[in-house]
Order: C-alpha cells, then structure tokens, then sequence
C-alpha cells in the first residue's frame, strides 16, 4: 500500500490517470478514515459510537485504474490514495469535480438538443409546406 | 444486488445506508470505456429488421463509457448501484458524492437544497434526461432525512 499523496499531488496524478485509460475502467472510492487507536468500543447506553462521532472524520479516496496480476507485472496498475481532512471536504470536491468531469464527459452520451430542435423546426416545415402546397392545389 | 431505476434513489438509500453505517460504507465510483471492436475483423452481417438505410438508428450502435455508482457496506453485505451512460448526469453525481463525504466524516450533509434548485433552472428540456432531472430536483426530502412526507404537487390553494 503506497502512501496517501497530498490532494494536489492526487488530482494532477488522478487528471493523468484518466487521459492515460483510453480502455478499461477507473475505479473511486470513498470512505470514512478509520482511526483505530481512537475507536470507541460499543457500550449498553452508546452502542454504535461511530453514528455520532465527537469530531468530525477525514475522508479516504482512492484511484484505481482495475488492471489485474497481468497489468500489475507489466507495470500498468496506478494505485492512488488522498485523505481529505473534515474542513477541507468542500474545497476538495469542487476540484473534484472538475477533475472528474474532465475525464469522464468523453465517452458518455451527450444530451442532442440540436438534433431534436432541427426536428422539430423540420416538422414544422414540412407541415407548413405541405399546408402551402394544398392551398394552391 | 439491485440496480437502482434512478439517481434519486440510489442517493436516498445510499444515505439512508450512511446514516445506519457511516464507518463502514463505502461509496467507488467507477467510469468504464467499453470495449471497443476490433477493426480488423470485419462487422458481422445482422439480419436487420429495420430499415438500413435509417441514420438515427447508426449513431446507437457505438458503445458509449458508463458510469456506475455502488454503495457497499461489507459488514452487512448491502450494496446498492446505480449506472448511467448520460453526461449530463455526472455533474450532479458528483455533487452528491460530495454531500454523502459530509454525511461520512460525522458532518451535517447541508446546503441540498440550493444545488438542487440550482441545477433545476439548467435542466429545462423536454428530452428523456429532463425527465429523470425533474425526478431528482422534486424529490428531494429524503437525503436531509425523514423529509419524506412533504410532496411538492399542486399549489394549495386554488
């Protein structure tokens, strides 16, 4: 397990890992920071400590591009990891996003507001022509 | 494993899955290119029932990247996924990953309410995705928590 990188250092390596897979897959995940030396144990009046913790958590993402053993022996597997302090949640998902956008709108369906105004200008068109034509007819 | 019809579900019960589990959820985010065929070998001849000569029906034939989401709780085995292939859509995923990192760290999962009636001024089309827009801006309640009785339909008072 390589070491959590700082955000700035994860989303210039994360922008990278997204141009670089042109196939396959890219794997986030998010999860609470587990702490264990402070990990309350469950009591008769508290038991599950971790629904209401006394301060906030970090946040762990991780990045993955998926290869397997093959990948992983020819050098292919990015495995990278960031831990976003409580306080810095929504600075860090804005960039996030951005980051994300980027490499993700690529490949996805785009919403064709053209075509469907050229099709309906289109029927409208041809019904006013045909309206036209009838009237001379 | 169910594959949840719509965002909006799948954030409603991701949060609810947040809120029972928040040390053990966990929330990947997974954006696969498809496969693309071969160009070697060549296309094989389908019997096609349509027109061929039809062009709407050519541009649907090339596989498009998906998005998957997929809510894990390894304690209790629940898992809850949602995939979509729309761009217009990832925008807001994203912004609701951010809202459930808030709900994960033991914040207050705040400020819904203005993205959502923010993106809701944007997605004003008539198309299949405004749709599903409409679906998530309306719905909105359940993600603040038992804010699920209140149905923004009909205005009152006539």
């Amino acid at each position: 397990m390589t070491k959590p990188l700082s955000n700035d250092e994860f989303f210039t390596q994360l922008t990278s890992l997204f141009q670089s897979t042109t196939h396959g897959s890219v794997y986030l995940t998010q999860k609470r920071m587990p702490t264990p030396q402070s990990a309350p144990s469950p009591t008769a009046e508290v038991p599950f400590p971790d629904l209401a913790p006394s301060a906030p958590t970090s946040i762990l993402i991780r990045a993955t591009n998926g290869e397997n053993a093959k990948g992983r022996k020819e050098g292919k597997k990015v495995k990278l990891s960031t831990v976003v302090e409580s306080e810095a949640i929504e600075g860090f998902y804005a960039r996030y996003a951005e980051v994300c956008k980027g490499g993700m709108v690529g490949g996805l369906k785009k919403r064709d507001r053209s075509k469907a105004k050229e099709k309906l200008k289109a029927k409208k068109r041809k019904m006013g022509g045909e309206v036209k034509v009838e009237g001379k007819a | 494993m169910p594959n949840l019809p719509t965002a909006q579900e799948w954030l409603t019960q991701s949060t609810l899955l947040l809120q029972a589990r928040p040390s053990t959820t966990r929330i990947t985010t997974k954006y696969s290119h498809p496969r693309r065929p071969n160009p070697l070998s060549k296309p094989k001849p389908t019997p096609s029932t349509t027109t061929p000569s039809d062009p709407t029906t050519a541009p649907s034939k090339t596989p498009t990247s998906t998005l998957t989401l997929k809510t894990y709780d390894p304690i209790s085995g629940a898992t809850l996924k949602y995939t979509t292939d729309k761009a217009q859509e990832v925008g807001r995923l994203i912004q609701i990953l951010g809202r459930l990192a808030r709900g994960m760290a033991g914040l207050e999962m705040k400020e819904e309410e203005v993205v959502v009636k923010k993106e809701e001024g944007v997605e004003e089309v008539g198309t299949p995705g405004g749709e599903v827009d409409r679906q998530i801006g309306g719905a909105k309640g359940p993600a603040g928590g038992g804010g699920g009785g209140k149905k923004k339909k009909g205005k009152g008072k006539k």
